[in-house]
């Protein structure tokens, strides 16, 4: 049943890539590619609804042994955690390719890529072995440096290449820790549940879980590792970006909370205070440089930055309800970003510009693009967590569940939030507000355009004003990861006593 | 009656105005808005489509003027009755007292159409009003109102505007608002009162007569010059012009008046014999108070006194549609939105076709016409700074080059007004704009 999420996009990343142009001819690729992510999100919902949500464990496994030596088996589940991660890649794949250029060049290549990181991505979140998931976690590396470096803009190659490099040394970092955990422990498999990290000493285990926080960290992007973010995002063309920031990002904090929560519950709750000032800092720090940029795409993407930071500062409180919010935000995130950066690839194919000096007036109702300012207005509070928006519920969650024990970083977290609606209200009073500089003839922007939008647009307001649809599926999963988490209050009270 | 000479004047040396190009145009006969047949046709269409609504305007202002008066709760003032739309207007028909157009001289047969149907079906008047598929009549009072406000603006010329404060004035209103409250002990007794209230109500009424007489010769002026140009009349921009001027001179002479009907009798409050005419009385000042001045735009300017946007002084009020920024038309605050959905109900099929062919089509269609409007009122400005230089200085193709020299004086004057740099004028002024055929 899962493998279907898997298998569908990348069977047919390679049907479309080889096929001959008499099968598939070139102008037809972005419409079958486009059916068949549909198909994939059809499934995708249908998972949904079969889903058990009382159920905290792992749901419709699949178990094929592959290759019994290396420990590495064909092992999939789903569980609360990454049932909303699936919903939201594959969502977003449909909306990422339904919002490509209609004469994209080189059609056949780029539609296999995205449907290849689809499946791609579909195999991280279900995997249940250490080895398949980095086997899937590595399969998007080329895949995205291709689409940014062949389809991105001015600075592709050197946003590529940043990339490349970061994302194989957050690769390389992860694998490591991997094997460490398993040679380490004498595990004989890779399957999740077969490794048991409780034998080992505490300070193996610390060093174990830094790997696991620095190779996610780079991907999330935690703040000194996120310099790829900006540069990738804002050359990257509009569908590429969205599934950048709306399914990569996410992986990074799926994997931390899996392995680094899953499978260090003592060592998680000793890293857990500098975690969470970590992601208090990375709030602050997007947001604050954010409020300094001058080009749209790149405020939107350092927003992606400050809003990560909240789901560290989640994961680290590990209570019930900050993890539920930390899953929460983690979709709203996705559904956020994705509709920004949508709304910022229209006008900047339609105005020809990003700078913020430059944009003007485009609320204007005939001359302007009034729909989507209008829509860019309700993304932007989204993001900045204006309550009836899904980005409210989420926020006000990881706060509520985070204060209780870090109080300190919660409230820079809560600062941030401020500091998020500051740069949200230059972005939207510069461009959306003002005069329409005379002389512009902007295109218009045609119903199909705006489709995506619209779509992403109803579910931020439903879930906004309906948070029970957004919490429901992952509240028995994370109580129960919860559990096996030491207090963090006693840990940093025994932590003081012992010094004393 | 100006002719345009065959050849461009050359006896005085070139002028070293930035607007050089414009004076030298203005010198040989021609307008401000360039000669090209694009130009024409644009103007020309926008008359047409100006000229329908134009000719609901004049009779609803007559109607309100004359027949709603001081009522103080005016909710029907924009249902005119049968008898204003079967009035026949003065200047065309058969009965004409001297006929502009060769049409009919009851309401225009678009115009009725329009009234019975509108945008959705025939449905009651009342229907169509509240669904506001209908003549944005509040642009009309809109202009009369900015001529009200700027009153005094032609002080020592305009005897109209001075004869509202005289005490013959104030009289005759006293007589006409005594009738027309008579059996009405409350609104009696608040006249004794507060006078002023009133008078100042029945000088706002005097002056929607003064408006409605002023469209009263402008939509047959506009309805004829369709007509010559679909007949082939018009061969360029000037040709354009020259007959707005001519009209302008036949037509000066017409007396503007203002009389109030209360129970069928007739209350002279500006009777025809104090001899107010048409030019000096109603031309002139709408000139200068809707196309030069009007009132900030509430969407585009601040009326913060301490930002100091709006002027503190009236002269320096530049808003009108020589300067308006159409480019926010349809926007909240943008009161010529108000016209330019009129308008866009009478488009000729042509134009229709033009705008589909720029920037967006028809999605931007009330934009495009604005613009195209504001080019048309340049041309009419052009007709009265000719009219006036006829009047009161020279011929183009005098001999004599002082008398040149005052023409070309004249002229600089007048383009003056869009290069001067208090409040931004310069900036606001459309005159370089509407020189480029990209402008749209």
């Amino acid at each position: 049943m899962l493998s279907v999420l898997i298998w569908i996009p990348i069977l047919s990343a390679i049907i479309i890539g080889f096929l001959p142009g008499k099968v598939v001819p070139a102008s037809r690729v972005r419409l079958v590619s486009l059916t068949i992510a549909g198909i994939v999100l059809l499934w995708n919902l249908f998972i949904l609804l079969k889903f058990d949500i009382s159920n905290p464990g792992m749901q419709f496994r699949e178990y094929l042994p592959w290759n019994e030596t290396l420990g590495l088996s064909y092992q999939l589940g789903v569980d609360g955690l990454s049932i909303l991660m699936l919903i939201l890649n594959s969502l977003l794949t449909w909306i990422a390719i339904y919002s490509s250029d209609k004469d994209t060049h080189r059609p056949r290549l780029f539609y296999s890529l995205i449907l290849l990181i689809s499946g791609g991505v579909a195999g991280a979140f279900l995997a249940e072995n250490l080895l398949l998931f980095f086997l899937f976690y590595e399969l998007e590396l080329i895949p995205f440096y291709l689409l940014i470096s062949i389809w991105g803009g001015e600075k592709r190659a050197y946003a590529g290449i940043k990339f490349l490099i970061y994302t194989a040394v957050s690769g390389a970092l992860i694998l490591a820790t991997f094997l460490g955990m398993v040679f380490l422990t004498g595990s004989t498999s890779f399957a999740f549940d077969a490794v048991s990290t409780q034998t080992l000493s505490a300070g193996l285990q610390f060093i174990l879980l830094v790997g696991i926080i620095l190779g996610f960290g780079i991907k999330i992007p935690l703040v000194p590792f996120h310099t790829w973010l900006p540069d990738a995002y804002v050359e990257a063309s509009a569908p590429i970006a969205i599934l950048l920031g709306g399914v990569l990002a996410k992986l990074g904090t799926y994997g931390l909370l899996r392995f680094g929560m899953g499978m260090f519950p003592e060592a998680w709750s000793v890293v857990a205070p500098t975690l969470a000032i970590w992601g208090a800092i990375s709030a602050i720090y997007g947001a604050v440089i954010a409020i300094a940029q001058k080009d749209i795409k790149r405020m939107v993407a350092y927003s992606s930055i400050g809003h990560m930071g909240y789901v560290l500062l989640a994961s680290a409180s590990s209570t019930a309800l900050a993890l539920v919010g930390a899953v929460s935000q983690m979709f709203s995130h996705g559904l956020i970003l994705a509709i920004l950066f949508h709304l910022v690839g229209i006008v900047e194919a339609k105005v020809g510009t990003r700078e913020l000096d430059k944009l003007n007036g485009l609320m204007s109702p005939i001359r302007g693009l009034p729909l989507i300012s209008a829509l860019l207005v309700l993304s932007g509070m989204a993001s900045a967590g204006i309550p009836g928006l899904t980005g409210f519920i989420a926020e006000f969650i990881v706060f509520q569940g985070s204060f209780s024990v870090f109080p300190l970083p919660t409230l820079l977290c809560v600062a941030s939030s401020g500091l998020t609606a500051v740069y949200f209200v230059i972005l939207l009073n510069r461009t959306c507000f003002g005069k329409l500089d005379n002389l512009a003839y902007y295109p218009k922007v045609v119903w199909a355009e705006k489709i995506p939008a619209l779509v992403l647009a109803s579910l931020i307001i439903f879930l906004g004003i309906q948070p029970n649809w957004l919490v429901r599926w992952s509240e028995n999963t994370t109580t129960a990861m919860i559990a096996t988490i030491p207090p963090i209050e006693k840990t940093i009270v025994s932590q003081v006593a012992l010094k004393q | 009656m100006v002719q345009t000479p065959d050849k461009p004047v050359t006896k005085l040396p070139p002028s070293q105005h930035e607007f050089a190009d414009i004076i030298h145009r203005l010198e040989a006969g021609g307008s401000m808005l360039p000669d090209t047949p694009e130009n024409l046709m644009q103007i020309i269409g926008i008359y047409k489509a100006y000229a329908v609504p134009m000719d609901f305007y004049w009779r609803d202002l007559l109607y309100i003027a004359e027949q709603e008066f001081l009522n103080p709760f005016p909710f029907f003032k924009y249902f005119i009755s049968q008898e204003y739309l079967d009035r026949h207007n003065h200047y065309a028909g058969d009965d004409a007292d001297l006929r502009i157009w060769r049409g009919e001289a009851t309401a225009h047969p678009e115009l009725l159409a329009f009234m019975e149907k509108g945008e959705t079906v025939k449905m009651p008047k009342l229907l169509h009003h509240l669904l506001h598929d209908r003549i944005n009549m509040e642009f009309a009072e809109a202009c009369m109102r900015a001529m009200l406000w700027h009153r005094q603006m032609y002080a020592p010329v305009n005897q109209f505007d001075a004869y509202l404060d005289s005490e013959e004035y104030k009289a005759n209103a006293d007589r006409a608002i005594k009738a027309y409250f008579q059996g009405n002990p409350v609104m009696l007794g608040m006249y004794k009162l507060f006078p002023d209230m009133f008078l100042e109500q029945c000088r706002q009424m005097s002056y929607y007569s003064n408006l409605g007489l002023f469209w009263e010769v402008m939509a047959p002026v506009f309805f004829e010059m369709s007509d010559i140009y679909d007949e082939g009349g018009f061969k360029s921009v000037p040709d354009a012009m020259n007959f707005l001027v001519n009209g302008i001179f036949a037509i000066a002479g017409r007396p503007i008046y203002h009389h109030v009907y209360i129970r069928g009798e007739c209350y002279e409050i500006i009777p025809k014999s104090k001899g107010f005419t048409w030019l000096y009385e109603a031309a002139l000042p709408y000139v200068e108070a809707v196309f030069y001045r009007t009132a900030p735009f509430r969407g585009t300017k601040s009326y913060n006194a301490q930002a100091g946007q709006v002027p503190d002084d009236q002269k320096d009020f530049h808003y009108g549609i020589l300067y308006a920024d159409v480019f926010p038309v349809g926007t909240a605050g943008i009161p010529p939105t108000l016209l330019m959905q009129d308008m866009l109900h009478f488009l000729p099929q042509y134009l229709v076709d033009y705008y589909q062919k720029y920037c967006r089509g028809e999605e931007d269609i009330l934009i495009q016409l604005g613009i195209t409007f504001q080019r048309s009122m340049y041309n009419v400005t052009s007709a009265v700074i000719q009219a006036l230089r006829t009047a009161l200085l020279y011929p183009l193709d005098d001999p004599n080059p002082k008398h040149l020299q005052a023409n070309r004086e004249f002229f600089e004057a007048q383009l003056n007004r869009f290069t001067r740099t208090e409040y931004n004028m310069r900036n606001a002024a459309r005159l370089r704009d509407i020189q480029s055929q990209d402008y749209r």
